[in-house]
């Protein structure tokens, strides 16, 4: 589902090139649950939004659902984003002026009946009903974070890229995420998530660790487990 | 959800910054139709005043003495007829010269008395100018009387009056007008010629000027230059007091608008435009955000350009009201006599429907852009 060779990219800084990826190579398969843990600083967003197609790496090859990412025009770069990933955010990134429902529908490329009849399931699995006509600013921040969920989970997208989505939340709530999270993966999608905390080890099925750039270990879940 | 949805409701959202900016545009349009329809007011109130002011410039043969012309009120010097054509194709004369009016006049005896005899010809307008009754259109064989000479000579409308043995009609008693026209006898031009023996000729040609010019500006000067080019024959006096006067209002009026207009688009412009880039800057993590959900850079552009054109289809349709309101308002006051020309204009809603939501989108292109093509990575980094 994913392979990154290689993977460089440099920030120009004020004091010269700072490294957000050095050199990072990983295989994800279809099917998994990856979990990337590294500090704060080691790469985990700038490893996020060029898998998203959003940063082009420095140099390297990324490979995501078949498709060689950054050899894509920009328009199509567009197309694949809106079909085939769905963000998870720690900000929620949430739509200030759209309620829940269409924050949720704007997750779809195209809302059809399917797609607004999945929407409405996802309202009701996540317990959203009572505020799906709310505006985000007053939901609490599970509330918003099953939001943000819910808008990844709704086009059914074959991989879903979290970016410390339970950063913000309390330990109750974020074994809520996750768990749906690997609902979503039995069903037959792929998860990888970056964080810098243990939280999300339980639910993978690998735990790599980022440090400076590079994947620097690699533990299976069973070790993880023990 | 649609776009124009979406605008909606952000716009509702973001009330301060959809409101100030509405403002903006909308003070923008209501001075753009108020001096516009302020400016047409005032053209149409020096038309009018200088029309009832009457001629202000005299084109005599140039070999005529004007001490002697004025202290005789005439003269016996006469041009060609045709001078008048020749004026009227010149380049340039409509700018110069208006309603030229082709004219004849000699004293004469009337009953007893001595009268003075006015022959007109039809005045040549300037094209696109529009022919106002300036002056009087006596046909052949017909006569207006000044108040005084009919008095005198008991004559009545309708009557026949016998001038050199030429039968003319009287078809308007003049109202006293307290000038020497109280003793003028009025008649077609060709009718004078007849009567003073003088075919083919005219005394002099009335006109009006521009009234564009101020004392300052030696309006004069400039009169004299171009007749000396079209018509070297010819002098030219002018009757300057009051269409001094005026020139000078319009000319203060023009230089306001000349001055305020720009300004004001410039102020209004930029004022849009900082509120949209604040607009833009506020909205950095949304923007982060459907890049991340696949929108296409259209549909972002959409989404502030269509923002830009929705406020300002409402400052035109807002403006529009003020502007016209305010002109309705002052505009009678500041111009009396044509106080009932001053209606809305509601042409210029067209207009403002059109152009503004186009300046509302230019000034607010570049923030704009600057969101389609921003780096999104950076909002959604966030640690
Ligand atoms: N736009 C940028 N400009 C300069 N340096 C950056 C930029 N984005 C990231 N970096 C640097 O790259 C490194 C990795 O950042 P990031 O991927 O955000 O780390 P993490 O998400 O793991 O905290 C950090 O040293 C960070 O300072
Ligand atoms: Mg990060």
């Amino acid at each position: 589902m994913i392979t990154c060779t290689d993977v460089v990219r440099n920030f120009a800084t004020r004091p010269g090139a700072v490294a957000g990826l050095a050199g990072l190579s990983l295989d994800v398969a279809p099917g998994e649950f990856v979990v990337i843990q590294g500090p704060s600083g080691s790469g985990k967003s700038t490893l996020l939004l060029t898998l998203g197609g959003m940063l082009r790496p420095t140099s390297g090859r990324v490979t995501v659902a078949g498709q060689d990412l950054h050899s894509l025009t920009t328009s199509a770069r567009t197309r694949f984003r809106a079909t085939t990933l769905g963000f998870v955010f720690q900000l929620f990134h949430l739509v200030p002026y759209l309620t829940v429902r269409q924050n949720i529908l704007a997750g779809l490329p195209r809302p059809d009946a399917s797609g607004r009849a999945r929407v409405a399931g996802l309202i009701n699995e996540l317990g959203l009903e009572e505020r799906a006509g709310s505006l985000p600013g007053t939901l609490s921040a599970g509330e918003r974070q099953r939001v943000a969920l819910a808008r990844a989970l709704a086009k059914q997208p074959p991989l879903i890229l979290a970016d410390e989505p339970t950063g913000n939340l309390d330990p109750a709530n974020a074994a809520g995420v996750f768990r749906r999270l690997d609902t979503y993966r039995r069903a037959g999608g792929t998860v990888l998530v970056v964080t810098h905390g243990p939280d999300a080890a339980p639910f993978a099925s690998r735990v790599l660790r980022l440090e400076a750039g590079r994947i620097t270990d690699v533990r299976s879940t069973a070790q993880v487990a023990l | 959800m649609s776009l124009v949805h979406l605008i909606f409701r952000e716009l509702r959202h973001h009330r301060a910054n959809a409101l100030l900016s509405a403002l903006a545009l909308t003070i923008a349009v209501a001075l753009i139709v108020a001096v516009r329809l302020l400016t047409n007011a005032a053209e149409r109130e020096t038309r009018r005043v200088v029309r009832d002011l009457g001629f202000n410039l005299r084109i005599l043969p140039r070999d005529v003495d004007p001490g002697e012309f004025w202290i005789r009120g005439h003269s016996d010097k006469t041009l060609p007829a045709d001078a008048v054509q020749r004026l009227a194709t010149g380049a340039g004369t409509f700018v110069s010269f208006n309603h030229l009016t082709p004219t004849l006049e000699g004293r004469i005896p009337l009953g007893g008395l001595e009268a003075i005899l006015t022959g007109l010809g039809p005045s040549i307008t300037g094209p696109g100018e529009k022919k106002q009754p300036m002056g009087f259109n006596i046909a052949v064989g017909k006569a207006y009387l000044g108040q005084t000479l009919a008095n005198r000579l008991e004559a009545k409308t309708g009557k026949t009056l016998e001038v050199k043995g030429r039968p003319l009609t009287i078809e308007r008693v003049l109202v006293e007008s307290g000038s020497d026209d109280d003793m003028r006898l009025f008649t077609s031009l060709a009718d004078a010629q007849a009567i003073l023996g003088l075919p083919g000729r005219i005394s002099e040609i009335k006109a009006i000027d521009c009234l564009c010019l101020t004392s300052e500006q030696d309006p004069l000067g400039q009169l004299r230059k171009e007749l000396q080019r079209l018509l070297p024959e010819a002098q030219v006096l002018q009757m300057r007091t009051m269409a001094d006067a005026r020139a000078r209002q319009r000319q203060s009026a023009e230089k306001y608008a000349a001055f305020a207009v720009p300004l004001v688009l410039w102020v209004s412009a930029g004022w849009v435009g900082v509120l949209a880039a604040l607009n833009v800057r506020e909205r950095r993590p949304e923007l982060g955000l459907w890049r991340a959900l696949g929108t296409g850079s259209l549909r972002i552009a959409g989404l502030f350009l269509g923002r830009a054109m929705l406020l300002g289809l409402v400052g035109a349709g807002v403006g529009y009201m003020a502007g016209t309101t305010v002109a309705l308002h002052y505009g009678p006051e500041i111009f009396p006599v044509t106080a009932r020309g001053l209606v809305a204009e509601p042409a210029l809603l067209g207009w403002a429907l059109l152009l503004t939501p186009a300046f509302a989108a230019i000034a607010s292109f570049l923030p704009a852009m600057t969101a389609v093509v921003r780096d999104p990575a950076e909002t959604l980094r966030a640690d």
